[in-house]
């Protein structure tokens, strides 16, 4: 008889949780439908406090203003993005209240963790869904985020440099700081996307360009590795974007060089005029550092599986990509809307013109290649 | 027909029930078995257990089921010397960090506490006053401070010069701003007061007799120290060598500051690199601290195993003299004020500073600004939030929690510890005794960062363990420890005939503990609440992963502030969690009488 119930209470349990997912999945694909007067209708009618997560500190503007506009009350946390995969696995596994959308990074974790365990659902807003390209729809892209070779341009040594195998050489060891890549997730994307078969080629090839002989590999699996290996010896590891910016920007900080986001030039701690953008003299002088000057990431924003606003959301997602809702990162360089009515701010370049200078993530190839690199990196971290 | 063997039976457990220490004991078996022991089988479940992500692709098997792939990795893999960078290494420096930190908080803990309790040093208020600072602030701020005091361009990141290298010109070596040497000096500063309190509480309670006795039978001093003295307050040391010998090695936020710049990893740094991507090989080097947690604590067991009865506080009146130091003691005591100002007064001067400051390194006055205080719309700043944080809701809010969640943990830790000190030392030498001992300070040996997880997955499992009260049953648990073992030390010290003239006269127990034996030990109980208090204040890898949001506690926030590296309002808020809790010990201090830097001692 026990053992009855239990099967029964089992099966419902079961029953229960598959009509759940359904009924997000269903109700995203009547909202894609809406049209914005009826997503507020459908918004305003639920009940209880929006929450959000986002890996940047900008989300809590964003949601505070979206909250004031529709006189709903909202909720913002800026967190680590491992934070929110955790806490995404306990909310959803365990349908605790929690977060309703989330602003997130990493697009290598994102597949392999959010969506394929079904904890983030993707939504596109029929009223911006024209202006945003295939490729950055699904998942939903809402910016872009560069992280370049900026430079400290004080004193006599100023590392201007034009080719990327240049700070392999033995002045820059020490010179070059960078975020520890077992920090933050994207860095550690970043180096992996090195090794693959179009990166290290280009690699190659910028090695040829600036000594004039082939590159010669020793036990190196390709370039990519090369210069990661060699890179990383002349790096020292900092802990936040912020202060590596901070750093190399003081008056002391002669010959020294960082690859860091763009963006923290926006901090009042920031000594912007003792810094040089890399791919701003480039593109001023027109030339090139080669074959990359930084790379790129995107962060995206979706539903979670188990919301308790979820038209809400889909109207939040729908403000965030529109003018208004970009406004929080678009009033400073180094954000990048998809959206083609959202032109990037002046003096800063715009999406196209990054994406062909940068390097950009491929999660499937950073998922298979990742424990490869992972642990040919930390040999030298330490 | 009643059975006289079974009504035998029942009379002996009625007998043993009959004697509260039982109940007590039982009771925390089963308790803290649950709370301490299932998360470990957990713990050790995880470790063999493929999780999503990386874990999956890398074995190409499913998330959940089993596998040795961490097990392998962490411990035997030579492919880019994988096993070797990973464990290895971090294990040794892990071990060294921490044997010399606590080496340092005992020597240097327990001496200024003999100075305090057992000689007429000069200053004694301002020291012992000024030498718990640094037990009360967040590790990480004297990390933070020695950081900011000896950087220079030549070592490190080396882009700014900090104070030593801009002010006075002296560039101080890489092995001293960052590694092994300023992670084990940090920690051990940080632990000595715990060492102070500990220490300095035996020494203030025990019965001068013993060492008058000796001093008026022409025993020279040296000797009464080491034959009296210091076996009197050998408990204390072993206690004191246990506890921070397993706090250093789960420290977490020490080694980040001062050991990262210069690639230098512990245990608990690597684990916290690996528990994101590869969760399996993080829970193992998790389970491998706590192994080596339990392996002292067993080693210890042994030692003290016979357990000799220390019996220092009896019914009879007992009065300290205190050693002439002469001519050293102005010396002494002025060398004391001047590490203790170093130590304690100038990292609070130096975040005070900082959080005025709007560019880094400039200290000059159209650089500053009360804007991170009490400034409005702040919004040109861009550092996070729009007010000063003595304005802000956000930061308001945050204080509250932060104070409820630590009122919170140190009743439940503090009456706990009470009991079970009663307990374990009422029924010594028993085997129940023993273990539920054992398993009180077990959840000491857990790292924050690692328990946190667990109960994290705890929490997912029990309905309602959510928000606050995963928060307060996790903070009351893991500060058990504290309150349990000041709890065993003032126990340890009352002598059995003074409940016993209270039980031949039919007092009953709960009477006997309010009106007898708390009052006797009062201080001694007290610090066994102030201790979680202070500890839950200042708490950050415990809580940050059970956190609803990083702006629940001031904790979460000054660190999610000072990863943004948002710098001023991070020093801010610091400076706001340590005048709370020196308010708090103010306070207490002014009620009850007892404080953390008076310690075990009335």
């Amino acid at each position: 008889m026990k053992k009855l119930v239990s099967l029964l209470l089992a099966m419902l349990m079961l029953f229960s949780s598959v009509a759940m997912a359904e009924s997000v999945a269903d109700l995203v694909k009547a909202g894609e439908a809406m049209t914005h007067d009826e997503l507020v209708a459908k918004a305003l009618a639920e009940e209880g406090v929006f929450t959000v997560y986002g890996n940047t500190s900008r989300i809590v503007t964003a949601v505070e203003a979206f909250g004031e506009l529709y006189g709903i009350a909202v909720e913002g946390s800026n967190l680590k993005d491992s934070e929110i995969y955790t806490k995404l696995e306990t909310e959803i596994k365990n349908k605790v209240d929690g977060a309703d959308m989330v602003m997130i990074q990493d697009g290598a974790s994102l597949q392999d963790i959010a969506i394929a365990e079904g904890y983030l659902v993707n939504f596109v807003p029929a009223s911006v869904k024209a202006n945003i390209a295939q490729d950055d729809q699904n998942p939903l892209i809402h910016q872009y985020i560069n992280k370049v070779f900026i430079w400290n341009n004080k004193g006599e040594n100023v590392p201007d440099i034009t080719n990327v195998w240049q700070l392999t050489e033995p002045q820059f060891k020490g010179n070059i700081v960078f975020k520890t890549p077992d920090a933050e997730q994207v860095n550690m994307n970043f180096l992996v996307m090195l090794t693959n078969e179009e990166w290290s080629g280009k690699l190659a090839a910028a090695y040829k360009n600036l000594y004039g002989k082939e590159i010669e590999l020793g036990d190196y699996e390709n370039a990519g590795y090369k210069w990661i290996a060699e890179f990383l010896q002349n790096c020292v590891f900092g802990k936040s974007d912020t202060t590596l910016a901070e750093e190399v920007s003081q008056e002391t900080a002669e010959g020294k060089l960082g690859l860091f986001v763009l963006s923290k030039l926006r901090s009042s701690s920031v000594y912007t005029e003792n810094l040089t953008v890399g791919q701003y003299k480039a593109t001023e002088t027109n030339t090139a550092i080669e074959p990359f000057s930084g790379f790129m990431y995107p962060m995206y924003a979706m539903l979670t599986a188990n919301p308790s606003r979820p038209y809400t959301a889909m109207l939040f997602i729908e403000y965030l990509m529109g003018a208004d809702g970009f406004k929080p990162w678009g009033k400073s360089i180094g954000a990048y809307s998809p959206n083609g009515e959202i032109a990037p701010l002046e003096g800063d370049l715009a999406l196209d013109v990054w994406k062909n200078t940068l390097v950009m993530e491929d999660p499937e190839y950073i998922l298979d290649n990742y424990e490869d690199v992972y642990s040919f990196v930390n040999m030298y971290l330490q | 027909m009643r059975n006289p063997i079974l009504a035998r039976q029942r009379a002996k457990v009625r007998a043993f029930f009959g004697k509260p220490a039982n109940v007590i004991l039982i009771v925390f078996c089963v308790v803290l078995s649950v709370l301490t022991l299932y998360p470990l089988i957990l713990l050790f479940l995880e470790t063999i257990t493929v999780h999503a992500g990386k874990e999956a692709r890398a074995t190409k098997l499913t998330a959940g089921e089993f596998s040795l792939y961490s097990l392998e990795r962490i411990f035997a893999t030579s492919k880019n010397s994988y096993s070797e960078l990973t464990f290895y290494e971090p294990l040794f420096n892990t071990l060294a960090v921490a044997l010399t930190a606590s080496l340092i908080a005992i020597v240097f803990g327990g001496m200024v506490a003999w100075l305090i309790t057992r000689t007429n040093l000069k200053y004694k208020k301002f020291i012992s006053s000024v030498f718990v600072f640094p037990y009360i602030m967040p590790a990480w701020t004297l990390a933070t401070f020695w950081q900011t005091f000896f950087k220079n361009v030549n070592v490190g990141a080396g882009t700014s010069n900090g104070i030593m290298a801009a002010v006075f010109g002296i560039y101080m070596p890489e092995w001293f701003v960052y590694g092994y040497f300023p992670i084990s000096l940090v920690l051990g500063l940080h632990y000595a007061p715990f060492a102070y309190i500990l220490i300095g509480g035996i020494l203030r309670n025990m019965d001068a007799n013993l060492e008058e006795a000796a001093t008026i039978l022409k025993t020279p001093r040296w000797r009464v120290m080491l034959r009296i003295t210091l076996p009197i307050v050998k408990p204390a040391l072993l206690s004191t060598l246990l506890l921070v010998f397993a706090s250093s090695m789960s420290a977490y936020s020490v080694p980040i500051f001062l050991g990262s710049p210069v690639r230098y990893y512990v245990l608990s740094t690597k684990m916290m690199s690996l528990i994101n991507n590869y969760p399996g090989q993080g829970y193992i080097i998790a389970a491998v601290m706590i192994v080596f947690g339990v392996t002292i604590l067993a080693i210890n067991q042994k030692i003290t195993g016979s357990r000799k009865s220390y019996t220092t506080v009896t019914g009879k009146s007992s009065q300290i003299s205190l050693v002439n130091l002469r001519w050293m003691n102005r010396p002494i005591a002025i060398a004391l004020t001047i590490v203790m100002v170093m130590v304690a007064v100038v990292p609070l001067l130096t975040f005070a500073l900082e959080s005025v400051i709007i560019k880094a390194g400039n200290y000059s006055l159209d650089n500053m600004t009360l804007d991170f205080w009490i400034g409005r719309d702040l919004d040109y700043l861009d550092q996070g939030d729009s007010t000063g944080i003595l304005l802000s809701a956000k930061v308001l809010k945050a204080l509250g929690y932060s104070l409820m969640l630590a009122v919170t943990c140190s009743l439940v830790a503090g009456t706990c510890g009470v009991l079970v000190g009663y307990g374990i030392v009422k029924r010594r030498n028993s085997k129940l005794s023993t273990l539920v001992s054992n398993l009180s300070f077990f959840p000491y040996l857990m790292p924050s960062l690692a328990f946190g997880a667990i109960y994290l997955a705890m929490s997912s499992r029990v309905p309602g363990l959510q928000g606050f009260a995963v928060l307060a049953l996790i903070g009351s648990v893991k500060y058990l420890p504290f309150a349990s073992r000041s709890g065993v030390n003032a126990m340890l010290q009352l002598s059995g005939e003074i409940e016993e003239a209270a039980v031949i006269v039919g007092v009953p127990w709960y009477k006997r503990m309010l009106r007898i034996i708390f009052p006797i030990q009062k201080s001694s109980f007290l610090s066994g609440y102030l201790l979680p208090m202070v500890s839950c204040m200042r708490e950050l890898s415990l809580f940050v992963l059970l956190v609803p949001t990083s702006n629940t506690l001031l904790t979460t926030m000054l660190m999610q502030y000072s990863e943004k590296g948002w710098a001023q309002f991070g020093n801010a808020i610091n400076l706001l969690i340590i005048m709370v809790v020196l308010l708090v010990n103010f306070t207490v201090n002014k009620l009850t009488g007892a404080s953390i830097d008076k310690g075990v001692g009335g």
